[in-house]
């Protein structure tokens, strides 16, 4: 029964992530088939291309191995981008069962119903790796079926499954201690994902860098040095060894925690039950103002993202001189040429297409992790509340929509300062007027983002956060690959990112930017309709 | 009544006030009329549908037919202006998580508008609750605490309560009552909704009783005096006086079993007392039926 009730919580996402990576493996397959062309030449020519790509993308992908191959191309493009997916998965789910079916009241109804504490957990544990062996088990048959004939041993691609899996698996150990220690999902998930952000960007500075043994320390790392797609199956015994070690360990830690802890506290003695022991309410004036009251409540999330954003930002514009260099000095004349024309071998251009990219990416999930919000604000009874004061229907879709951008304003205001501040103590010059209006237009993609998860949240709140990642999803893919299969523009307009352009690249896309706008405008008037007609709470 | 009612202004006015779910789920074709000033008590066992209706009155649930005004207003297309004069408790509780009680009321005052903190800080010290604590350290005794005082702080006009004492301690029952009272004397029309008759007798001008989604009866407390009943246990040292027991009156459903007698008791326990007086009584109990029990027996 609770494995049959645990694998239910999950169904919905779990059908949507195979979905995800399995027409990810294909589309991916299937563009190196389009791209890398045919003969030995011209895929000589390709790997030395995409060579000189990974060296540009070394921050967030590892450096390209074989790479005139399926497997090489898999190995660097898919894998090198699916184990950050799995890792945040890994982030969300841990913190859901470690903690989001505390604060729901389940794990005491089960305890009560005579269920073991370990035997919860662990049953949970079981589930997800489980439903991560599907998972990757339905990416690595749509790849093999999609392969068309290129040379691609299954046992290798099943290695590199383990690996997947193994990394995963450790993410999730680190999630569920992480849940152990504090008392609500959000701050579990929040502070697993800024983790394991900083141990991303560890790995990714150790590529270029020295960083000592630290890097060790990253799960990334560790998965990145298995190669058993270009070294014939080879699985690294040191990597795959902490990676297993550490799983086993951090879930074992999480699971004795769990059994020591009180329900609905956690396992750092003296953090709970303070009281300041008052009967008057709050004299905070921020709290009775539209908009300022909602996000002097998150405060703390707010201001957590926008250390973390500025830091990224920094991050990456810091390292941005070595990879133009790399680039520019490249021996092949006409990559050099590609690279200039594209515009990435001018320092300033490069930093906008690094910072603005992440940005969008990054904003674009905290405009969901808001709509996920706003679709509990209906299922825990917030949502009436507020109705059951004078409040219009109206206020309530446009309040949370300016916190949305109030919150979004404030992280991009910080980080292009950051990164104007960071590109000047490189010697980059950057024009400021470009950086301020290459913010402000990030705007636009929470907007947009927001205004459709505000209207799938009016209709149907369970289906909001599944139905916005998929538009994430799908916008992110056609962004990649309308260039490698050349598709047309119309099919790159689906893709809110590509809407938004690069502004600090060239000519700003002032129909996309309008184009955002309208469907931000569009998807706001809807959701004021839809909940307006909807039934609060059903 | 009916009389009285006409020459008073509405505060709640349904007409066939219809949420239809399906499979008989819901409340069907309710009408009522209560009056400003009055303490209106809806009762109904689960499921009965009287959230539905609060949720209706509310303009939280759209109707599939039928009307729902309070003041004159219609509580689906001027549900802002019907809320600014309604003060609301829920049957299911909000969950504020990390927020501290005081920020609770500070937010929701500040959506109100018209809120007075000292009101908030009376309202406080009558149902005991520290306002300091974070609102999931609660417990669900204090949680009603808090919505009540959500519902109360900016003294309404109209105050719909639904199920509004569960939870509470019986103390802060009758703090909750002397609250309704105040209200009431201010001149506030109250609706509490409730499963338990006894509940609704300590305030209510009168009553009204769902059942399966239909309103079965709208009476004054006074004429459902004769539906408050007992059900009674006794048990006896020696055999059950039977005959005496059958000839009480107002003592029904009377079942024997050895030693002891069972049976629903209406009115007061006087002739059940003289009945078993001489005899050698090692237990009695009493309890208040289920609105359902009395429903078995009025309505069936």
């Amino acid at each position: 029964m609770l494995i049959r009730i645990a694998l239910k919580q999950q169904t919905v996402g779990v059908i949507a992530l195979a979905l995800v990576v399995a027409i990810g493996g294909v589309l991916n397959t299937l563009a190196f088939v389009q791209i890398a062309g045919t003969t030995p030449a011209e895929r000589a020519a390709f790997a030395q291309q995409m060579t000189l790509l990974g060296a540009q993308l070394s921050y967030m992908l590892p450096v390209p191995v074989r790479i005139d191959t399926l497997a090489g191309y898999l190995e660097w493009r898919w894998f090198g981008t699916l184990v950050v997916i799995f890792g945040i998965w890994a982030a969300i789910s841990a913190s859901g069962s470690g903690r989001g079916d505390e604060e729901r009241g389940l794990v005491e109804q089960w305890l009560a119903a005579g269920v073991g504490r370990a035997r919860y957990l662990i049953t949970r544990v079981a589930v997800f790796a489980a439903v991560a062996i599907i998972v990757i088990g339905a990416m690595q048959l749509s790849i093999l079926l999609s392969a068309d004939g290129e040379p691609l041993a299954g046992g290798d691609l099943f290695a590199m499954g383990f690996n997947l899996l193994a990394t995963t698996l450790c993410c999730y150990g680190i999630a569920l201690v992480i849940a152990q220690l504090v008392t609500t999902r959000r701050a579990a998930g929040g502070i697993a994902a800024g983790l394991f952000i900083a141990l991303f960007l560890i790995n990714g500075a150790g590529r270029t860098a020295d960083v000592g043994a630290a890097r060790w320390l990253s799960p990334f790392y560790l998965f990145e040095r298995s190669r058993p797609l270009t070294e014939g199956g080879a699985l690294d015994p040191l990597g795959i060894g902490a990676l297993l070690g550490a799983g086993v360990v951090l879930l074992a830690i999480g699971v004795v925690t769990f059994a020591r802890r009180d329900l609905g506290g956690t396992a750092l003695p003296g953090t709970s039950r303070e009281s300041r022991g008052t009967r008057s309410p709050s004299r905070d004036p921020l709290l009775r103002l539209p908009v300022l009251g909602p996000l002097r409540q998150q405060r703390i999330w707010v201001a957590a993202w926008l250390v973390g954003f500025v830091a990224l930002s920094a991050s990456l514009i810091s390292i941005t001189r070595t990879i133009v260099d790399s680039l520019t000095s490249s021996e092949v004349p006409f990559l050099r040429a590609y690279f200039e024309r594209a515009g990435l071998s001018v320092y300033d251009s490069f930093v906008g297409v690094i910072w603005l990219s992440t940005a969008t990416l990054l904003l674009s999930v905290y405009a969901i992790i808001q709509v996920a919000s706003w679709s509990a604000d209906d299922a825990e009874g917030r949502l009436a509340t507020i109705l059951s004061a004078p409040v219009s229907h109206t206020r309530v879709i446009l309040e949370r929509l300016a916190t949305l951008l109030v919150a979004v304003g404030l992280i991009a205001a910080a980080s292009s300062v950051a990164v104007y501040m960071v590109a000047a103590g490189q010697g980059i010059t950057l024009d400021g007027g470009r950086v301020a209006l290459a913010a402000t237009l990030l705007l636009t993609i929470p907007f947009a983002f927001g205004s459709i998860g505000q209207f799938v949240a009016a209709s149907r709140p369970r289906m909001a956060v599944v139905a916005l990642s998929a538009v994430a999803v799908f916008s992110y893919f056609v962004q990649q690959f309308v260039p490698l299969f050349g598709w047309p523009d119309w099919v790159a307009n689906l893709s809110l990112y590509t809407l938004y352009g690069a502004p600090m690249s060239g000519d700003i896309k002032w129909a996309g930017v309008a184009g955002l706008v309208g469907i931000g405008s569009v998807a706001t008037a809807a959701s004021l309709v839809a909940l307006r007609r909807r039934d609060v709470g059903a | 009544m009916r009389a009285a009612l006409a020459m008073k202004d509405l505060a709640i006015e349904t007409k066939d006030l219809t949420k239809d779910y399906g499979n008989g789920r819901g409340i069907f074709d309710l009408g009522l009329s209560i009056a400003e000033g009055e303490v209106f008590g809806f009762l109904g066992p689960n499921g009965a549908g009287k959230t539905t209706t609060i949720r209706l009155l509310m303009g939280l649930i759209h109707a599939t037919r039928g009307s729902a005004r309070i003041f004159g207003l219609d509580c689906d297309h001027d549900a802002v202006a019907v809320k600014r004069k309604v003060g609301y408790c829920p049957g299911e509780l909000p969950q504020f998580g990390g927020w501290r009680g005081s920020e609770v009321v500070a937010y929701v005052a500040g959506l109100r508008g018209d809120v007075k903190d000292a009101a908030i800080t009376t309202l406080a010290e009558r149902l005991d609750l520290d306002l300091g604590r974070k609102y999931r350290e609660y417990s669900h005794g204090n949680k009603q605490k808090l919505a009540l005082i959500l519902a109360f702080m900016h003294q309404p006009e109209l105050v719909i309560l639904d199920e509004p004492t569960t939870g509470l301690d019986p103390l802060v029952q009758q703090e909750f009552y002397g609250i309704v009272r105040d209200a009431r004397t201010r001149g506030a029309t109250i609706f509490i909704s409730s499963h338990v008759l006894s509940e609704v007798e300590h305030v209510c001008d009168r009553v009204g009783i769902v059942r399966e989604g239909h309103l079965a009866t709208v009476s004054p407390l006074e004429d459902l005096v004769g539906m408050r009943a007992f059900r009674v246990e006794i048990d006896f040292a020696d055999d059950v006086p039977v005959d005496r027991l059958k000839r009480v009156e107002g003592l029904d459903q009377l079942v024997v079993t050895d030693h002891r007698a069972t049976g629903l008791l209406r009115g007061t326990f006087e002739p059940l007392m003289a009945a078993v007086a001489g005899t050698r009584v090692v237990g009695f109990t009493s309890r208040e039926p289920s609105l359902e029990e009395i429903f078995l027996t009025y309505y069936r």
